[in-house]
């Protein structure tokens, strides 16, 4: 099942909805929501208001994505976060490169 | 109709019996004096009393006002028949309750006319008190029925004690039922949830609503769902519930532990505004959305406002019914006096702001339910821990290289965890933990997958293509994994061993900040209470204390 995501009417920001889980099982899913028709993009929202469970796979596909688009998008923001999953981005201070909220 | 002739004179009440008769009033009864008329009255309930005046017991004027008293509520027609022709005589006749009065002898007549008359008064008289019965008795059942509904509302419509002590909040219904509707439940997560809201209308068609919302409100609440979760289920709810013309115009907020994280999902509701020490306001949310109840599914936005506020801030919100509350000169109250009030007291109590808004209305009449709440931004001590359960267990699961291939077992593993009493709050760390270990062990223990593959980026997919391609090759092998709880020391335990190689843990080297791998080790390390590796790198214990 692919993810759900978001472009907005500029074409600038993307958006991609993360599910309940975001482990190594989203590998594919993820990669594709990021890669597929985003020249345009320089703005990326992660948005991680239905997620409950995150291990650390999920922060290097994070870390990844940024790698890749890296080239021509300014922000990565990380949006709606539950506690639980915020303070695993915090421990591993993703805060430093990405913009939590 | 019955008619009861009253007379000490045995001929004078032939004659009239006789000449009722005649009349068409077959359904006569005669007393023969004042005591034997009361019994008798009380036996056959007449519907008319001709009454003799002049009897050797009772006389007719000590008669009449005890047959009138013992009829109730519907009208029994007492004409006195008479000799008597003195003025004195008539006129004392209708001062102790009597309705009219025959003279003797008699004109049938006259007489027959006046029985028909009164005879249609006492049926009015009848009717009304029939109807009146009827509406006595429908009044009950209503007052029953709301008695009731207004107990079934006291239970289910309860504010959690523990959140609630944070907030300073009136509900003011117009009618014994309010259409508005106040909530507040902590989170698993220490922070707390509040919703309020206002049905279409106000009254009892309007609070009906307020039972499904408040059970899914405190069902979500429990899990500790999103704000937008919330709104989309509640949405869904109401839109298969609601006739077309009624929604619920709703602010649902979540405040995190740390008292000032505040996300607001705002479909319809008046501003919620945030004010600082000196009352000006920092912030306005908003309503972005439509009310709950409108849109279908695909159709609604759940989208939400995050705000960071400061410790010492203001939280206020309000239903309609309070910045559109007029008074007697039709002024209508507005968000600019009620703004005005916070700038010139910022610490004005709830109860103070009501007094206001009561004498801002006067005598006017209270036309829709008025809510106000407040909250200050402060850290939350909400003991968020309910009772652990007190049954030790310990499950061990075992898979071999078949069960690794068809199944991933971290998420049954943690709900079944999570489902014993009190460990539902650490549902997100035992799956971020679990996952660690277990992906570790069959990973580098069973499928000898070397992390140094996601330095690249290409490496990084790579990595997975080959995790799945040796998963399926997987022959033989096995990961253990054993849970235990004591609830004595509130330790659970969870270890994990695998039929691998094992590794050193002295040279795993932990991720810098741009890796994409290495962060799961010092991430369980920050999880849990302890974390130990045995020699060999094949077993690996970690314990969470329960707080």
């Amino acid at each position: 099942m692919s993810l759900e995501r978001k472009i907005s009417n500029d074409g600038k920001v993307l958006t991609i909805f993360m599910d309940e889980k975001f482990d190594f099982g989203k590998v594919q899913d993820f990669r594709n929501a990021y890669s597929t028709e985003t020249e345009e993009i320089n703005e990326v929202n992660i948005d991680l208001s239905q997620t409950e469970y995150m291990d650390s796979s999920a922060l290097g596909m994070l870390l990844n994505m940024q790698k890749t688009l890296s080239g021509h998008v300014e922000k990565f923001n990380i949006i709606n976060c539950r506690p639980q999953v915020a303070k695993i981005l915090k421990i591993s201070r993703f805060d430093k490169k990405f913009s939590i909220s | 109709m019955r008619i009861l002739v009253v007379d000490d004179e045995s001929l004078n009440r032939f004659l009239l019996v006789h000449m009722l008769e005649e009349a068409g009033y077959k359904d006569c009864y005669e007393a023969e004096n004042g005591q034997e008329a009361l019994k008798l009255a009380e036996k056959i309930k007449p519907d008319l009393v001709l009454l003799d005046i002049v009897m050797p017991d009772m006389s007719g004027y000590d008669v009449a006002p005890i047959l009138k008293k013992k009829a109730g509520g519907i009208y029994l027609p007492v004409i006195f028949i008479t000799a008597l022709d003195d003025q004195s005589s008539l006129a004392k006749c209708l001062e102790v309750g009597g309705d009219d009065f025959a003279s003797k002898p008699f004109d049938k007549v006259i007489l027959t006319a006046k029985i028909r008359a009164h005879g249609r008064t006492r049926e009015l008289s009848k009717k009304t008190f029939e109807q009146k019965e009827e509406l006595t008795y429908y009044r009950n059942s209503v007052e029953r029925e709301h008695a009731i509904v207004e107990h079934i509302f006291a239970n289910a419509l309860t504010i959690n004690k523990k959140a609630g002590r944070y907030f300073d909040y009136r509900l003011a219904p117009a009618s014994s039922f309010n259409g508005d509707l106040f909530l507040i439940e902590p989170s698993p997560s220490g922070g707390l949830y509040f919703l309020m809201g206002d049905f279409t209308g106000h009254g009892l068609a309007s609070a009906i609503g307020a039972l499904p919302v408040t059970r899914a409100f405190q069902a979500m609440a429990s899990k500790g769902l999103a704000v937008s979760e919330m709104a989309a289920t509640i949405n869904h709810t109401l839109l298969s519930l609601l006739p077309v013309d009624m929604f619920f115009a709703a602010a649902i907020v979540e405040v995190a532990k740390n008292g000032t994280h505040i996300n607001v999902w705002n479909g319809g509701m008046p501003d919620l505004i945030l004010i600082n020490r000196e009352g000006e306001i920092r912030k306005h949310f908003e309503s972005m959305h439509m009310s709950l109840g409108i849109l279908d599914d695909g159709e609604f936005d759940d989208v939400v406002e995050h705000f960071q506020a400061e410790e010492g801030d203001r939280l206020l919100g309000y239903s309609d019914g309070l910045v559109e509350l007029t008074n007697a000169e039709e002024k209508m109250l507005g968000e600019e006096a009620f703004y005005r009030w916070l700038k010139n007291e910022p610490d004005v109590t709830v109860t103070s702001l009501n007094e206001r808004i009561e004498k801002f209305r006067g005598n006017a009449e209270q036309l829709d339910d008025i809510t106000l709440v407040s909250f200050y931004c402060k850290p939350l001590e909400l003991d968020v821990s309910p009772n652990l359960t007190s049954l030790p267990f310990e499950i061990h699961f075992a898979l071999d290289a078949d069960k690794l291939k068809k199944l991933d077992p971290v998420h049954d593993i943690t709900m079944m965890i999570a489902s014993q009493m009190g460990l539902d709050t650490l549902r997100s760390d035992i799956s971020t933990v679990l996952s660690e270990l277990f992906n570790n062990a069959l990973d580098h223990g069973l499928l000898k997958l070397d992390s140094d593959m996601k330095k690249t980026t290409d490496g990084f997919f790579e990595y997975f293509e080959q995790r799945l391609e040796r998963l399926q090759q997987l022959e033989s092998g096995f990961v253990h994994i054993d849970v235990k709880l004591d609830p004595d020391t509130r330790l659970l335990t969870i270890e994990i061993s695998d039929s691998g190689q094992g590794f050193d843990i002295s040279k795993v080297n932990n991720a810098t900040d741009n890796d994409c791998f290495g962060r799961g080790i010092p991430l369980i390390r920050e999880i849990c209470h302890d974390v130990h590796y045995y020699p060999g790198g094949t077993r690996v214990k970690v314990d969470f204390l329960i707080k």
